[in-house]
């Protein structure tokens, strides 16, 4: 996990650095500069630090091994849904509440509504039915 | 490896992994399993599906259905500026609607959403899993571009037309006093859409990457291209929510009646920053990847392996850091920056990408090149792309930046950047990786006819215009006088369009013919020196990717398992000092003891 | 090395043959290929090289009505010079060295399957690192020394400005208010085609080697305040006041364009800078004080009082012609 956590997390010692030297050499006048550069440096941060954390946590992996031989993966790898009609509900009831964003309150709701139940579908989708674990 | 039949979606990896290949199933891409001839199921299967491939080729067709949407639009608007006077558009209004919808629908409905599309079909292949982590979410975020671009494009039916303030939306222009109606808001509400799909995209990627690769598969033995996406991803996730954000607070704007853009507010500039912000980081995210596709290409027809692997990945992840903060170069002439800040980044991010182009012809250097046409597609990539990046080095210099921006030079320079890499790549990948996709090999010749028209036509439109710039013609004018001088320029460049969108013709064709009379490819890689673990599985491959994974002890497996001979001869040497450790090779070689990062 | 007497068969992919018959290169293909790329060039140095008298190549292509247009343009021209020198120098080496490796290294029937595979190579990896960023130093110590002096309001830089001049970008023309002598000029966007439409833009009248001081605003959108003659633009922002100076030296007329999109007729917002002796300023100042335009027009955010019109030549019914002078 090693070189995950330095892909992520050495930006934190690159965008807040920068972020200050900007604030400086702006006279502190220009603010959205500043914000952007050190919440970016926060993003690095945070997603470095959670891998770092994992990777403390987790036995070494047979990906990260050089020498590893495809049998030390062997086993579940996990479940793979071979189809849903889920994705593409929730789509499109987002896709009717953007455009009541731009049409009106009502249109809005009812694609609030519609994608309320779908994500509802996708989340249980595992729960219930065919799919159940 | 096997998927467990009576539990479908549960995959299982067994421990025997020098298990032949099985012979390639047949054509997966047509036809769900068992069905035959039923196109309704046909349907449902591609509207259900949650198979990466399968979504990343509705990515690839989606894009390329916008990309030609996008090029006529682009023919429309150089027909007009052919001479001085309006001839073909009914109204101002009307050019101003195509320059909008063009720049948004080629950055953000094709070029985005194709780095999408190829991460989705190559990264799940290139590190040896049989999916994304999220197949569902993969599926969602599809769907929400397809929606998305479909609201911002559907704007054209409206009575007002699509929205008119260029692809930039400055505001005051974009807001309800100066641009008010549908368009403005349908392009504002679909966009967000879409942009919520790219980050849960590439959510996904980053996931996949870190979580999903094959044993033995460490990071440095990674192919570029998934380095690359990776890379993007991280991008993405730092650019595209707050394109998200501005576009909703505009959005509010609009609708609710904020007033966090108005211009007393100091808006104007404030939603310059907030856009470029996004904006700069938006142009690697569209260049990465595709700089990735040379990357795996190269090799290939150069039967060597990429130049200086891990200077490779260092210069990306530079370029990708360094262009978070330099988005003030898009506002030079605003008054509102400190430029010598903007400037000193922008041109530092000429030397990472002059390494990468440094280790890509190092990658031919003393190779043997062979010129399939995926190869000339990346040829052709070199030499546009760097014509861009001289000139983007020149715009990088306040000085000269204030006489050159916003106008035509600024159009030539993007053009031969953006195009260059995004549409050159696209076109080697799509020859390169065809018969993985389909089970079937693109036709050599008209690929060739197709290139050298692309690459004579490109030039025609776009060479001429960066004089066209330096004469002062501002770029988004409908319109320009006889007493001007620029209409022989405008002439030249008009008819170099035509040529560069005939040239997609062939390719079509050849795309037609190729579905309907080729032979099928039998072996794993018809290339014959492919390097990544995509290339030792079938053309195309089964469900879940693989029956078989081979060894990986580099990052060419495919390599080396079809040229055992060749990797034989290299060893991984010992006692590397520092220098050749950090800035050296991929992780290749392996101890009996095995070596954990 | 691929070890001598290594069976072909080996190669792994037999098919890979079949498919690279039909074009693989045969002698005819390799001299195509040789000729084609050489002449590609040769065509386009010809048609670059057409264009070019010495003064055109003196000043890099830029426009001629920029040669001595005012006081920072030699510095600019001197600036595009060197980078364009310097870029083409980079380029003709990388371009060189692409189309060496493509013709000097592609494959011949009698080679061996794979050539050595060299994977990095440090010092030089670290050479094409260096040297690029020690030729980026140098260039932005010149754009910053540059951009410093063009952009200075400093009365050591230039000399104390003499005249001062509002321009207020509107939707779709433009609005002079030259300050010290309490005269303006209100603008009609033009109708472009339309005969003498020129002689109807708003003008700007300077008088030659005189600093001038200019203050930029927009009453409604973005504008950009652009004389491709002096190489130089700025924006028009709304909400905020933007200034520059430069002194003119060359008297003449020439073209002024807006260059930030700011709607429906963007490309109509022209304007015309008449460089000219101090006695036709004057005059022409005179003027406008007897055609009653004295006073100073409003500089804030607002399309209070904007006419709507164009100008050009026979369009009747739709506003007032003039406006410029």
């Amino acid at each position: 996990m090693k070189i995950e956590t330095w892909v992520f997390g050495s930006g934190t010692f690159f965008f807040v650095p920068l972020a200050f030297v900007y604030g400086l050499l702006n006279q502190w006048e220009e603010p959205v500069g500043f914000a952007a550069l050190l919440l970016t440096g926060g993003l690095s941060a945070m997603v470095g630090l959670y891998f770092f954390l994992v990777g403390q946590r987790i036995d070494p992996r047979p990906e990260d091994n050089g020498s590893a031989e495809v049998a030390d993966g062997a086993g579940e790898l996990g479940f793979f849904n071979p189809r849903s009609f889920w994705p593409i509900g929730a789509a499109g009831g987002a896709a009717v509440m953007f455009v009541g964003f731009a049409i009106g309150p009502w249109l809005f709701i009812l694609g609030l509504a519609t994608f309320g139940l779908m994500v509802l579908g996708l989340v249980f989708e595992h729960y219930v039915g065919d799919f159940k674990h | 490896m096997a998927t467990d039949a009576a539990v479908p979606g549960r995959f299982e990896r067994t421990a025997a992994p020098e298990a032949p290949p099985s012979p390639s199933l047949p054509a997966g891409l047509y036809l769900p399993s068992g069905a035959v001839n039923n196109r309704g199921k046909i349907i449902a299967d591609w509207l259900t599906t949650t198979d990466h491939k399968k979504i990343g080729y509705l990515y690839l067709i989606s894009s390329f259905v916008f990309f030609l949407i996008g090029g006529l639009m682009a023919l429309v608007m150089r027909a007009e500026l052919f001479n001085p006077g309006r001839q073909i558009l009914a109204s101002n209004e009307a050019y101003n609607q195509l320059f909008t919808m063009h720049g948004t629908i080629m950055l953000l409905l094709f070029a985005t959403p194709l780095f999408a599309g190829f991460a989705n079909v190559l990264v799940p292949l290139q590190i040896g899993s049989p999916d994304v982590a999220f197949p569902r979410l993969n599926a969602f975020a599809y769907w929400l571009y397809l929606f998305g671009g479909l609201i911002a494009v559907s704007a054209f039916l409206l009575p007002g037309g699509a929205a008119a303030f260029g692809w930039t939306a400055y505001t005051p222009l974009s807001s309800e006093a100066y641009s008010p109606g549908l368009g403005g808001d349908f392009w504002i509400f679909g966009l967000a859409l879409a942009g919520f799909g790219t980050i849960l995209g590439a959510v996904n990627f980053v996931t996949t990457i870190v979580c999903m690769r094959a044993p033995g598969m460490t990071m440095f033995r990674m192919p570029i291209f998934t380095w690359n996406a990776l890379i993007t991803s991280v991008l993405v996730l730092m650019a595209f929510p707050i394109l998200a954000a501005s576009l909703l607070v505009l959005g509010a704007d609009r609708q609710l009646g904020a007033v966090v853009f108005d211009p007393e507010n100091g808006g104007a500039i404030l939603w310059q920053h907030l856009f470029w912000f996004f904006g700069h980081p938006e142009v690697y995210i569209i260049a990465l990847p595709f700089f990735g596709i040379i990357s795996e290409v190269l090799p290939v027809f150069s039967r060597k392996p990429l130049f200086g692997y891990k200077g490779v990945v260092f210069a990306t992840i530079a370029i990708a850091g360094l262009s978070v903060g330099v988005w003030g170069h898009h506002m030079y002439v605003t008054g509102a920056v400190l430029l010598p800040f903007f400037a000193f980044l922008t041109m530092l991010i000429a030397v990472p990408t002059g390494v990468k182009f440094f280790n890509w012809i190092g990658t031919m250097w003393r190779g043997s090149v062979t010129f399939e046409t995926p190869m000339m597609w990346a040829i052709g990539f070199l030499i546009t792309f760097l014509f861009g990046g001289l000139t983007g080095v020149i715009l990088a210099a306040p000085p000269l930046d204030f006489h050159l921006s916003d106008t035509y030079f600024v159009v030539a320079h993007f053009h031969y950047v953006v195009f260059g890499t995004v549409v050159f790549a696209m076109f080697a990948g799509f020859y390169f990786w065809w018969p993985k996709m389909t089970g079937k090999m693109l036709d050599e010749r008209l690929g060739k006819i197709h290139f050298w028209m692309t690459f004579v036509g490109f030039h025609a439109t776009f060479l001429i215009q960066h004089w066209l710039g330096v004469d002062g013609m501002p770029r988004r004018y409908v319109d320009y006088q006889t007493s001007d001088g620029f209409t022989l320029l405008n002439e030249v460049s008009t008819v170099g369009a035509f040529l560069l969108g005939a040239a997609t013709i062939p390719f079509l064709w050849n795309v037609y013919i190729t579905a309907t009379r080729a032979p099928r490819v039998t072996v794993d890689d018809p290339w014959g020196w492919g390097a990544s673990l995509e290339w030792a599985t079938s053309c195309p491959p089964p469900r879940h990717n693989f029956n078989a994974l081979p060894r990986i002890r580099s990052e060419r497996p495919a390599f080396d398992l079809h040229h055992p001979e060749v990797a034989a001869a290299q060893q991984a040497k010992a006692d590397q000092g520092a220098l050749d450790q950090i800035f050296g090779q991929s992780d290749i070689g392996g101890t009996a003891t095995g070596r954990h990062q | 090395m691929i070890p001598a007497g290594t069976p072909p068969g080996r190669r792994g992919n037999a098919n890979h043959d079949r498919y690279r018959r039909s074009v693989g290169p045969n002698s005819r293909d390799r001299l195509r290929r040789r000729g084609v790329v050489p002449a590609v060039l040769a065509a386009v140095a010809a048609l670059v090289l057409s264009g070019c008298s010495a003064d055109t190549l003196q000043r890099g292509y830029l426009p001629e009505a920029s040669t001595g247009a005012t006081d920072q343009t030699q510095r600019i021209t001197d600036l595009w010079n060197g980078s364009w020198v310097a870029a083409l120098a980079v380029g003709v080496l990388v371009w060189g060295l692409t189309i060496w490796v493509v013709i000097a290294y592609r494959r011949r029937r009698s080679d061996d399957p794979a050539p050595r595979q060299i994977r990095y190579h440090v010092p030089l990896e670290i050479t094409y690192t260096v040297v690029p960023l020690v030729m980026v130093s140098v260039l932005f110590y010149f754009t910053a020394r540059d951009q410093a002096a063009i952009l200075s309001m400093d009365d050591a830089d230039g000399g104390a400005a003499q005249h001062t001049v509002e321009v207020i970008g509107k939707q779709w023309s433009w609005d002079f208010n030259y300050v010290e002598e309490d005269v303006y000029v209100t603008g009609r966007q033009a109708q472009l085609q339309a005969p003498g439409v020129e002689d109807r833009l708003p003008q700007l009248w300077l008088p030659v080697n005189e600093r001038v001081e200019f203050h930029l605003y927009a009453r409604d959108v973005n504008h950009s305040f652009f004389v491709p003659a002096w190489l130089f633009k700025m924006d028009n922002i709304p909400g905020r006041e933007n200034q520059f100076r430069v002194t003119p030296t060359r008297e003449g007329t020439f073209a002024g364009r807006c260059a930030e999109l700011c709607g429906e007729n963007h490309a109509e917002m022209l304007f015309t800078v008449r460089v000219v002796s101090r006695e036709e300023f004057d005059a022409h100042i005179a003027e406008l004080e007897a055609a009653g335009q004295t006073g100073q027009l409003s500089v804030e955010l607002s399309r209070e009082g904007l006419v709507p019109g164009y100008v050009g030549g026979g369009v009747t019914g739709r506003g007032n012609e003039g406006g410029g002078n």
